[in-house]
């Protein structure tokens, strides 16, 4: 028992130490963010000196020229509204067509697999194009394309879930009178909560990072997430502030530790469940 | 049941159904049409046949890209699920503090590939500055980099599948295993390998369809740097796309041939997973 | 503990913030959606002889006039009540920018083209400039790009480039602009400040970037010269095979750059042209590569510390060569527009060229020549300094570098001078020359 005991201490040992050097290069773009940028490259791995010391000057600049807190809210606002979105539409329609089957509901369903599979290359100029012509190049707008090409995914994992749903409860709510509507919404949906979380975070998790659909599909004169912010950011005019850079990764990352940190057992809990059925 | 259904068709169906026409439908069935024209902006879209594709394949450039990205998926596929299987193995023996650990290394796997990707390469480059190189000046060290960049993006991922996979094992086997008086190594390659196959599967092909689609961290990290021998398929594809006029119609046609690719490998995985099934 | 908490507080502050900014911006793009409605509401009761029904939308090239094209854009529409927008592309990034821009509805009114390989793909949306009010301005015909007959393009600025250099440094070093007439009065100055470079504390050059987004000055700028001097040789002003003649001067030249700057050699692939105008400007190096566009960036330095030389490669008779003259801007309008727009765009760039705020802040503000009869007096040094060789009667090197075949090819060469600096073999240098030759034939033919 002692001797276990001492594996245990030796390996946490050993763990803290690979924790820390796994955070080590957040932890290093977080120190290089409040030096001035033209000793960032210089010397990357050196602790801010007074000579170096640029406060929270690198930070004043991301927001101020280069709008990024414009850029964390409008990637807030893409991604909560399409994952509600996308929430909502998929599992009615997955329902719908687990429960109704025919010809046209297994088409859909096939259809909605096969397009889990096709790389965004393939779609990436049309898709554009689409979006361009019927003005869905919007903040809204863009929730439709990603409805549209998110959906494969969602339907897919909610279609799994609900074939495992007994189908007499659901009977016996028709049977008392209630709308197909109201069953779902009372009966189904409450059944399915882990996988709105499962899908949810998966869905989160593309979208918040996602930079190419975006960057083709937005309007970049108006609206601009923060993948493709701090990508301009890093192209920019042949003159590339690195100060500012860093304080916008660090932006960047700050939300995302946030969500995660304040629900971590649903994320972690959702991959393992959502990899389970992918 | 399903008569009360089919009315309700339209509310159930229809949005999602719309979107996927407008999001999926039609861009698929355009891109493969387009990938057999010659065009600018698709007004002038004219047909040619399968020159496009013919360009495509001269391309070095291209078939350069093809094998440096199978070569990537490959060796990311081996680093990241022999790093995540130990960890989920260690991270599963008693141990203080084994929630905050999986809490730390799944964490880099929610920051997005731009971001990644700057991130790395403000360290390689301050690293290879000591020994008087850089990032861009060799292909190897864009694909090493890629590979540390990925490694510590997606081991946490697949870490928290193994580790599922591993509590789902169940306990009775392990101990009829122990009193037969196995060896630690042999339970582990004879009972826990075995059992945690359906995992494995779905990890390796996560890691490769992901090495195989990958494009922001290329992007952000090597940018094709040094004379695009660092660029993999997904950036090739959109640099022909859009980085050249009058090559519109190839990168179009290269966009196919990689999705076939893709394809490909997830129908391997669906009759790898299928034939697994049938044995348990 | 102490300092987590305040760690977290910010954090909380930064994500209220970034929530509020989100909803503030909200309202902001609807006022920007109107803008395309209004003018119907309001474009016809004042004036029914010009009604403001059209719009401007354009694609910028040159990212340091961002800033003055944005306040001049908002001044035109406060005075005529015409929406302007100015998008500026990233650089390095106009072509793809422009052609994922101009398949959008919305596409640029107002965009620009290089000169004859640029127009060479878009001539299919160049509306023709011929008899237009802007066309009229020009001092001399040949600054409008001509497709056929046809007036595709206008130029609307004329810029220099050369090696900028740091008066007080080069005197502190011993020397004066006089000792340079050629290469090899270059070569001994330059090696020189290099070999005391500990003693004076400046090196000869700034860092030559090859960031992707500033490798542009080499692989274009200084390239320019070889071709320069072999179309020159040859008497044509464009050619679908390049011999490269001169590519032993352009090693020469990017051998002395390369090993006579701040930085090592092999650094130059993260350094970009902001690392360089910081060496300028700290006063860390003596020269600088780079044109009159630069000068708002550099005027710290003191206009009378700045001065311009010729880019001398080692070329017979260079003694009478001057700097770099002419342009790569020409301002195309896009004939796919609906008619109001047209006619918003050339009402937008004739009162840009002719009206006093619009010539102010191309003169003034942005720096710029601009090659029309409106043109001011010059208050950027640098052009000042460059038109000197002009009044000597040195003859300007014209810019060839418009009929490089693609981007694809400076790409190429770009990435070989990189590789090449940093392990300067003769091996390496062949794929430079590589990339310049058989790139250039590779390329015309695959954009044919």
């Amino acid at each position: 028992m002692k001797w276990k005991n001492k594996v245990s201490v030796v390996g946490t040992g050993i763990f803290t130490l690979l924790g820390i050097a796994y955070i080590m290069p957040i932890l290093i773009v977080l120190m290089n963010s409040f030096k001035k940028k033209v000793y960032i490259n210089k010397e990357p791995f050196v602790l801010p000196t007074e000579k170096t010391w640029n406060g929270l000057e690198n930070y004043l600049t991301a927001i101020d020229k280069y709008e990024l807190l414009s850029s964390v809210g409008w990637t807030v606002f893409i991604t909560v509204g399409s994952v509600l979105v996308i929430l909502l539409c998929t599992s009615m329609c997955a329902w719908y067509i687990t429960r109704v089957q025919g010809r046209f509901t297994r088409g859909l369903y096939l259809l909605c697999v096969f397009s889990m599979v096709v790389p965004f290359q393939m779609v990436m100029f049309t898709l554009s194009l689409v979006a361009d012509r019927t003005r869905l190049n919007t903040p809204w707008g863009i929730i439709i394309i990603y409805l549209g090409f998110g959906a494969g995914l969602a339907v897919f994992m909610f279609c799994g879930f609900v074939k495992s749903i007994p189908l007499e409860i659901e009977e016996a709510a028709l049977m008392d009178g209630c709308t197909p509507l109201r069953t779902f919404f009372s009966v189904v949906l409450p059944i399915m909560k882990p996988t709105y979380i499962s899908v949810g975070i998966l869905e989160t998790m593309w979208i918040w990072n996602d930079f190419l659909l975006p960057y083709l599909v937005l309007d970049l004169n108006k609206y601009k997430t923060i993948s493709i912010a701090i990508q301009y950011m890093k192209g920019s005019y042949g003159r590339v502030d690195m100060g500012a850079v860093m304080a916008a990764l660090i932006i960047a990352v700050i939300p995302v530790i946030i969500f995660y940190l304040s629900c971590q057992k649903h994320i972690i809990k959702g991959v393992a469940a959502g990899a389970v059925k992918g | 049941m399903e008569k009360a259904m089919k009315r309700y068709m339209p509310i159930f169906v229809l949005p999602t159904l719309c979107a996927f026409i407008l999001g999926f439908v039609i861009p698929f069935v355009m891109g493969v049409g387009l990938s057999f024209c010659e065009f600018t902006t698709v007004t002038d879209a004219r047909f040619v046949g399968l020159s496009n594709y013919v360009r495509a394949f001269q391309d070095t450039v291209f078939r350069h890209s093809f094998w440096y990205t199978a070569l990537f998926a490959v060796v990311s596929l081996v680093v990241i699920n022999v790093f995540a299987f130990a960890l989920a193995l260690a991270l599963t023996q008693k141990m203080r503090g084994t929630n905050i650990f999986r809490t730390i290394f799944f964490m880099p796997n929610l920051i997005g590939g731009i971001v990644l990707g700057y991130i790395w390469q403000l360290i390689f480059t301050g690293v290879l500055e000591k020994y008087n190189t850089a990032l861009g000046l060799n292909e190897w060290y864009g694909f090493a980099g890629l590979i540390i960049l990925v490694s510590w993006q997606q081991i946490g991922y697949m870490m928290i599948i193994y580790i599922a996979g591993l509590q789902s094992i169940p306990g009775d086997v392990m101990e009829a295993a122990q009193i037969d008086g196995a060896t630690r190594l042999r339970r582990l390659f004879l009972v826990t390998i075995p059992m945690m196959m359906p995992s494995i599967t779905i990890c390796m092909f996560l890691s490769v369809t992901n090495g195989f689609k990958l494009f922001d961290q290329n992007l952000s990290l090597t940018a094709g740097e040094p004379s695009k021998m660092s660029e993999m398929m997904a950036l090739n594809i959109f640099n022909t796309f859009y980085g050249r006029t009058g090559w519109e119609g190839v990168g179009q046609a290269k966009a196919v041939i990689f999705f076939v690719i893709v394809v490909g490998i997830g129908l391997i995985q669906l009759r790898l997973t299928r034939s697994k099934e049938v044995q348990q | 503990m102490k300092k987590r908490k305040v760690f977290s507080l910010l954090l909380a502050a930064a994500m209220a913030a970034g929530v509020m900014a989100g909803c503030g911006n909200e309202e902001a793009p609807s006022t920007g959606g109107d803008s395309t409605e209004t003018p119907d509401e309001e474009g016809t009761p004042d004036d029914s002889e010009k009604p403001a029904d059209g719009k401007v939308y354009y694609l910028n090239f040159k990212p340091e006039a961002d800033e003055y094209w944005q306040a001049l854009a908002e001044v035109y529409t406060e005075e005529t009540g015409v929406p302007v927008t100015v998008l500026t592309a990233a650089s390095g990034e106009y072509e793809k920018t422009l052609k994922s821009e101009m398949a959008k509805t919305d596409a640029p009114t107002l965009f620009q083209v290089n000169g004859p390989v640029g127009l060479a793909s878009w001539k299919d949306y160049c509306y023709d400039l011929t008899g237009s009010e802007i066309a009229g301005k020009l001092t001399d015909d040949s600054f409008a790009l001509m497709d056929g007959d046809k007036t595709a393009g206008i130029a609307y600025v004329i810029e220099n480039y050369g090696i900028i250099y740091n008066k007080a440094l080069l005197e502190e070093a011993g020397y004066s602009a006089e000792d340079i007439t050629n290469f090899d009065s270059f070569k001994k100055v330059v090696e020189d400040i290099t070999s005391r470079k500990e003693e004076l504390g400046f090196s000869a050059f700034t860092s030559p970037g090859m960031e992707s987004s500033s490798d542009w000055r080499f692989k274009t700028h200084l390239a320019n010269l070889p071709i320069y001097y072999e179309y020159k040789d040859e008497g044509i002003n464009t050619t679908d095979a390049i011999k490269g003649t001169y590519l032993d001067n352009y090693r020469q030249i990017w051998d002395l750059y390369i090993n006579n700057a701040t930085c090592e050699p092999t650094q130059i692939s993260t350094k970009t042209a902001d690392d360089a105008t910081a060496d300028f400007v700290t006063e860390e190096a003596v020269f600088y590569q780079n044109g009159t566009w630069e000068y708002n960036n550099i005027a710290d330095v003191g206009d009378e510390n700045l001065g311009i030389l010729p880019i001398y490669i080692g070329v017979e008779g260079e003694e009478n060569q001057g700097v770099c003259t002419g342009t790569e801007n020409y301002w195309c309008v896009n004939s796919k527009a609906s008619e109001e727009d047209i006619q918003a765009t050339l009402d937008f760039i004739d009162w840009c060229v002719s009206s006093e705020a619009g010539v102010n802040a191309m003169c003034k503000d942005m720096g710029f020549v601009i090659p029309f009869d409106t043109n001011l007096e010059s208050e950027n040094t640098l052009v000042n300094e460059a038109n000197k060789y002009m009044a000597e009667g040195k003859t300007p090197v014209t810019w060839v570098f418009s009929t490089m075949p693609s981007e694809e090819w400076k790409n190429g060469v770009g990435s070989a001078l990189t590789t090449y600096a940093a392990d300067q073999t003769d091996a390496n240098w062949e794929l430079v020359v590589e990339a310049f030759v058989d790139g250039w034939a590779a390329e015309v033919a695959a954009t044919k």
